[in-house]
C-alpha cells in the first residue's frame, strides 16, 4: 500500500525522516517497496504482510506500528466516538455467514462538488484518483482506517437495503460501466427491486454518486472474506475494497469509519446535511480475546534473555492490554488484531519489535551422529560424475511439454498428466519421457556443435488410467555425425562403460516391440538386468526426428533410477587373481541372417563351460554379403595349466556346438 | 716379431671398436681387421706356411686375439643397440594434446553438491521428496487455510486429477511434514528439490525452480540456532564471513517467520553496485515451525521447536558464477554448459 509520509506523521507524531521512517519499518514491520518525493510529501510505499491486512492497509494501522517500533503507544481521538442510530431505515441481511455487520445512514442536502485540495493531495498520494467530495470521502476514510465505505445515490434506490446472495444469471453493470453475470455466491447489496453493489468489490453504476446527488445512502459494512474472495476471483476484478475484506476486516471497524465519515461530509458538504436515518445490524458482536503468553516460552523459542517488563511494554505499544501474574503475561487481543491468536504469533511481535537483529547467534548443543545417507541421491550424484567422464554434459528440461510433443512422438495423451492452468499449450502436459525435451536439446546444439553428447536426470511423471507416478530416469543422448551407421554401438558402449562402474553386470539387451512411437523398430532394445527392464537404448525413429528437423541420428538410453539403485546394491568383493595361467584364441566365423551376437555368445559359454573365462568381440566385416565376426576367447582352469590339447579340445567343442547348434560357419 | 705384430693389431682394433659410435663404423672395423683381407685374417692365413712350432705358437695368439676382437665387436654392437637416437626422439611439447571428450556438469547440480556437502558436514540428512505433491502436503499440512489469501502468494500450477487434488509442489516445504511423519526429534534434515510457479518467464523470472531447504526440528531449537547455522553455511559457501540478517516476514507454515539477508558478498557491507548499495542481499524466508505443522505431522502441540527456512539456488548460483539470466539454466545450451 501507498501511504503518505505527512499523514503518517500527523496520525503517529513521529520525528523521523521519510528513510529512517522506512530503514526502521523495514526492519521491524514491513518491507519498504518504493519512496518517491514530491515537495514536501512524501511516498511510502510498504508491501504489507498478509497477515496484517486487518490492520496494517490503513494509515492508523501504519501509525500505530510507528509508535510501536518507536516504543510509544497510539493515542488518537478517533478511537472515541458515538453513533447516534434513529431507525428510519430498514437493513436486511438475508445470509448472516456472509455479511457480519451492516451499518447503514440516509443523508439529506448533500451538495456534490470537488473533495478540498488538502484530501485530494493525501489521495493522490495515496494511489487513489479523486472524484467527487462523496467518493474522495468514502476512499479517504478507507485510507485512514482501513474500512472500505460506499454510498449510493438514494433517489436511485427503492425500499430497503438487502444483503443478499445473487441470483443465477442475475446481471449487474458496475462502476467500471462493464455488465457482469453473477452466481448464487456472489453477495450484492440491492433495493426491492435490484441488486445495487457487488457487496465489498464495486458499487452499481446505476446507483452512483453523480452530479445531481443530493442525499445518499453511506454503508460502512463488513463481509465474509471467503466469499468476497471467490467473488472477486471469479469475476476478475480487484479493487481497493475487495483487497482489504478478502484479508479480514475487524467488524468493529465499520463504527469507527462511520462516524469519522460522517465527521468529514458535515466538513465539507457544509451544515446543510440532515442524517435522515442510521441503522447498525451486527447481530453477533466480536469481542476481543485472551491469550496467555509464557514469557519463559518466549525466551526459550528466540534464544534470548528478554525482561518481563520489556514484553509488557512491546505488546502495551501494539494496543494489547497486558498483566503480568508471575512469569505469564495475560494479554487481551483488541479485535483489529485478528492475526494474533497464539502465544507464537505474540513471540512474533516481541521479537520483531525487540528486533531480530539483537538476537544472538548460538551453536546448537547436540548429540554428535552421522546423519543416515540418502543412497538414492548419492548414487544420482555418482551417475553424474561417470556421465561426465564419458564425455556428456549436464542439462536440465522443464518438465512440461505439449500436445504437439506427444503427436510428434507418437505417444499417447491419456498416458500423460495434464496440467490445469498451464502457462502456454507448449507446456500442458507433465512429461511422461524425457526424450522429447532432450530432442529440442540436440536440434538446438547441432547449430553450434558437431556432435552433441548431453545427459538429464529428471523425473518423468506416468498417468496409468488415472493412477499417478513419477519416477527418476538417467537418460543419455548421443548426436554425432561422423559416427555414421555406428552411433548405436557407440552410446551402447558408454553405456556398457557405465553399467560396469556402477557394478551392474549381465545386463542383456533385447529388441524392443515399440511401446513408445519414436523408437527407431530396427536399432532399440529394452535392457534387462536379473530378469528385471532396467531401461532401454536405441536410435530414434527417423521420422520423428524430421519433426524436431534433425537431419542426421540420434541415439539415447534411458534407465530407471529405481531399477538400477535396486539391482546395484550387488556390492563389489575381492575375486582371488588367477595363479595359473590363462590362453586367448581366436575364432571367426560367418553369420547367417537373424543370428544375434548375445545368442553366439550364451553358446560358447555353454559350450566351455567353466573352462571359457571371457568372450570378446574384436572384428565385424562382410565379404561377398556374408557377414563375419572375429571373437576372441580366454580359456583356463582352475587349480591347473591346461595343456595345448585340452585347449584344442574346448576350441573343437564350442565349434561344433556353434556349427550345429547355430546358423554359422567357423572358418578354418 | 709376429706376436709383436698379432698384439699390434689387437690393440689397435680394440681401440677403434671402442672408438665406433654406429653399427656401420663397427662393421668397417669388422672388414678391416677379420674379414676375408683382413689384416688379423692374412696372418691366419699365412701361418699355414710356417713352421710348425711357430705356427703353434703364433697360431695361439692370433686365434686368441681373434676371439677377444670378435667378442668386443659383439659387445659393442650391443652396446650400440641400446643407445637412443635423441634428436630423432624430439618432439614439439607445446603442440596441443589429442582431444578427449569430458562432459560438464549442470551449475544447478554443482550449487547443490556444494550446498550438501556443507549441510552434511554439519549433521543434516538430506531428503527428497515428489515434485508431483497433493494439496495436502502442498498447502493444508502447511497451514494454508482453504480459499486464503496466502495461497496467492505462491502462484500455483493445478494438476487436473480424477482424485484427490494435486499440485506441481510450489517449494520444497511439503517435504516437511513428509518427513516429521517418519521421524521422531531430534532431527536435522535438509531437502533440495525442484519446484514450481505459475509465472511468465523473463530474465530473473522462471516457472520452474532449484529450491533448498533445511529443517531443525528438538525440543529447544530457537531464533539464535537458525541464525548460527545460516552464517555457518554462507561463510562456508562463500569462502568469506557472511553476516545474516531477519527482517518480519509472514509464511503460514513459520511463526515467527522472517525474510533473511546476507551481507554483500561482493563489498563484505560496504555498499556497492551488487547490493544497489544496500549493503544486504535478500536470499530467502525462514522461521520458526509453526505448531500447526507439527500437529498436522502427528506431533503433540508444544512439544517441540524447530526452524525451517528455504531459498533459491538459481540465485545462488547467478551469485557464485555471475550468471545474468536465470533462463540459461532449463536451456539446455551446451554454450551455456559447457563453461562449468
Amino acid at each position: 500500500m501507498k501511504y503518505s509520509y505527512t499523514w503518517l506523521k500527523e496520525l503517529s507524531g513521529t520525528k523521523k525522516k521519510p528513510q529512517q521512517l522506512a530503514s526502521l519499518l523495514t526492519m521491524r514491520s514491513f518491507e519498504l517497496e518504493d519512496m518517491k518525493t514530491e515537495g514536501k510529501e512524501t511516498q511510502l510505499e510498504f508491501s504489507i504482510l498478509p497477515n496484517r491486512g486487518h490492520d496494517a492497509l490503513s494509515h492508523i494501522g501504519m501509525a500505530r506500528e510507528i509508535c510501536a517500533c518507536e516504543g510509544r503507544k497510539f493515542k488518537n481521538d478517533f478511537l472515541r466516538f458515538y453513533l447516534r442510530m434513529n431507525h428510519g431505515m430498514s437493513v436486511d441481511i438475508k445470509d448472516k455467514k456472509l455479511c457480519f455487520r451492516y451499518i447503514g445512514a440516509v443523508i439529506e442536502g448533500v451538495k456534490i462538488g470537488p473533495s478540498p485540495k488538502w484530501m485530494q493531495e493525501r489521495l493522490l498520494v495515496s494511489g487513489v484518483k479523486p472524484i467527487n467530495s462523496i467518493v474522495d470521502i468514502t476512499n479517504y476514510v478507507m485510507l485512514e482506517t482501513g474500512q472500505p465505505l460506499h454510498a449510493f445515490d438514494a433517489e436511485k434506490t427503492s425500499g430497503k437495503i438487502i444483503v443478499r446472495r445473487a441470483k443465477k444469471g442475475e446481471e449487474i453493470k458496475l462502476l467500471d460501466e462493464k455488465a457482469y453475470e453473477l452466481n448464487e455466491n456472489d453477495l450484492v447489496i440491492a433495493d426491492s427491486e435490484k441488486a445495487l453493489a457487488l457487496a465489498g468489490v464495486m458499487g452499481g453504476f446505476d446507483s452512483s454518486i453523480t452530479g445531481k446527488t443530493t442525499s445518499i445512502i453511506l454503508e460502512s459494512a463488513n463481509f465474509n472474506s471467503t466469499s468476497i474472495r471467490k467473488t472477486r476471483s471469479s469475476n476478475n476484478i480487484i479493487t481497493e475494497s475487495s483487497h482489504r475484506f478478502e484479508r479480514e476486516i475487524d467488524p468493529n471497524l465499520a463504527g469507527m469509519a462511520m462516524a469519522r465519515a460522517l465527521e468529514h461530509i458535515r466538513k465539507v458538504c457544509g451544515p446543510k446535511i440532515n442524517i435522515k436515518a442510521m441503522t447498525d445490524v451486527y447481530p453477533k458482536k466480536i469481542k476481543s480475546w485472551k491469550i496467555s503468553l509464557n514469557t519463559d516460552y518466549v525466551n526459550r523459542l528466540l534464544g534470548e534473555k528478554i525482561a518481563i517488563s520489556k514484553m509488557k511494554n512491546i505488546l502495551g505499544n501494539l494496543g494489547i492490554s497486558v498483566k503480568v501474574a508471575k512469569n505469564i503475561l495475560k494479554c487481551e487481543i483488541p479485535t483489529i488484531r485478528i492475526d494474533l491468536k497464539s502465544q507464537e504469533d505474540l513471540i512474533e511481535e516481541v521479537g520483531r519489535i525487540y528486533g531480530y537483529e539483537n538476537i544472538k547467534e548460538q551453536s546448537p548443543v547436540s548429540a554428535v551422529e552421522t546423519p543416515p545417507e540418502n543412497l538414492k541421491r548419492n548414487f544420482e550424484s555418482e551417475l553424474r560424475d561417470i556421465m561426465a567422464g564419458l564425455g556428456f554434459s549436464e542439462v536440465m528440461n522443464y518438465s512440461f511439454y505439449g500436445k504437439e510433443d506427444i503427436d510428434r512422438c507418437g505417444m499417447k495423451e491419456d498416458s500423460h498428466i495434464e496440467v490445469s492452468n498451464p502457462l502456454s499449450s507448449e507446456q500442458q502436459y507433465l512429461r511422461r519421457s524425457l526424450v522429447p525435451n532432450i530432442l529440442k536439446n540436440i536440434e538446438l546444439n547441432l547449430k553450434n556443435f558437431p556432435k552433441v553428447q548431453i545427459f538429464e536426470i529428471g523425473n518423468k511423471f506416468c498417468n496409468d488410467k488415472g493412477e499417478y507416478s513419477e519416477g527418476t530416469i538417467l537418460l543419455g543422448a548421443l548426436a554425432d555425425g561422423f559416427a555414421k551407421d555406428a552411433l548405436f554401438s557407440k552410446l551402447k558402449g558408454k553405456l556398457e562403460s557405465l553399467l560396469d562402474k556402477i557394478a551392474v553386470k549381465d545386463a542383456e539387451y533385447q529388441g524392443l516391440n515399440a511401446e513408445y512411437k519414436f523408437w527407431n523398430p530396427s536399432r532399440s532394445a529394452k535392457i534387462i538386468c536379473s530378469g528385471k527392464k532396467i531401461g532401454r537404448i536405441g536410435e530414434i525413429h527417423p521420422q520423428v526426428l524430421a519433426k524436431y528437423g534433425i537431419k542426421q541420428r540420434v541415439a539415447v538410453f534411458g534407465l530407471k533410477i529405481s531399477a538400477l539403485t535396486e539391482t546395484k546394491l550387488s556390492k563389489r568383493h575381492y575375486e582371488a587373481v588367477r595363479k595359473f595361467p590363462s590362453v586367448k584364441r581366436d575364432i571367426s566365423m560367418f553369420v547367417g541372417e537373424g543370428i544375434k551376437y548375445s545368442d553366439i555368445k550364451k553358446k560358447i559359454h555353454s559350450a566351455g563351460a567353466k573352462l571359457v573365462l571371457g568372450v570378446e568381440l574384436f572384428d565385424i566385416f562382410e565379404k561377398a554379403g556374408e557377414k563375419s565376426l572375429a571373437l576372441r576367447i580366454e580359456i583356463g582352469a582352475d587349480g591347473k595349466t591346461m595343456t595345448s590339447e585340452g585347449i584344442d579340445g574346448v576350441m573343437k567343442k564350442i565349434t561344433t556346438a556353434l556349427e550345429k547348434e547355430l546358423k554359422v560357419k567357423v572358418r578354418k | 716379431m709376429l706376436k709383436a705384430k698379432i698384439s699390434e693389431i689387437r690393440a689397435k682394433s680394440l681401440d677403434e671398436i671402442k672408438g665406433s659410435q654406429d653399427e656401420k663404423k663397427l662393421y668397417a672395423i669388422k672388414v678391416k681387421y677379420l674379414g676375408r683381407n683382413g689384416e688379423l685374417t692374412k696372418i691366419l692365413k699365412s701361418l699355414k706356411d710356417m713352421e710348425a712350432e711357430e705356427r703353434r705358437s703364433a697360431g695361439s695368439i692370433a686365434n686368441q686375439a681373434r676371439q677377444e676382437i670378435e667378442k668386443e665387436l659383439q659387445k659393442r654392437g650391443k652396446d650400440l643397440d641400446n643407445q637412443i637416437d635423441w634428436k630423432k626422439e624430439k618432439i614439439d611439447v607445446t603442440l596441443p594434446g589429442e582431444k578427449n571428450e569430458i562432459g560438464s556438469l549442470h551449475p544447478i547440480a554443482l550449487v547443490y553438491r556444494e550446498i550438501e556437502k556443507i549441510f552434511s558436514s554439519m549433521g543434516f540428512e538430506v531428503v527428497c521428496g515428489p515434485e508431483l505433491e497433493t494439496d495436502w502436503y502442498n498447502f493444508t499440512s502447511l497451514n494454508f487455510p482453504l480459499d486464503h489469501p496466502a495461497r496467492d502468494m505462491q502462484d500455483t500450477f493445478w494438476i487436473k486429477s480424477p482424485k484427490e487434488k494435486m499440485v506441481l509442489r510450489t517449494h520444497t516445504s511439503p517435504v516437511q511434514v513428509r518427513s516429521m511423519e517418519k521421524r521422531k526429534p531430534p532431527f536435522r534434515i535438509i531437502v533440495p528439490g525442484r519446484v514450481f510457479r505459475n509465472e511468465a518467464t523473463d530474465a530473473t523470472h522462471e516457472h520452474t525452480l532449484h529450491q533448498f531447504e533445511a529443517l531443525m526440528v528438538g525440543d529447544e531449537v530457537n531464533v539464535g540456532h537458525f541464525k548460527y547455522i545460516a552464517k555457518q553455511f554462507f561463510s562456508a559457501f562463500f569462502e568469506k564471513n557472511v553476516d545474516i540478517r531477519l527482517r518480519p516476514s509472514f509464511f503460514p507454515f513459520t511463526e515467527p517467520s522472517f525474510e533473511f539477508d546476507i551481507s554483500c558478498t561482493v563489498c563484505g557491507g560496504k555498499g556497492c553496485p551488487s547490493c544497489k548499495n544496500g549493503k544486504w542481499l535478500e536470499i530467502g524466508g525462514a522461521g520458526m515451525v509453526n505448531q500447526n505443522v507439527f500437529t498436522a505431522a502427528g506431533y503433540p502441540r508444544n512439544r517441540y521447536q524447530g526452524f525451517a527456512w528455504g531459498f533459491g539456488i538459481e540465485r545462488l548460483a547467478m551469485m557464485k558464477y555471475k550468471i545474468d539470466d536465470i533462463r540459461w539454466f532449463e536451456s539446455g545450451d551446451l554454450r551455456f554448459i559447457k563453461q562449468f
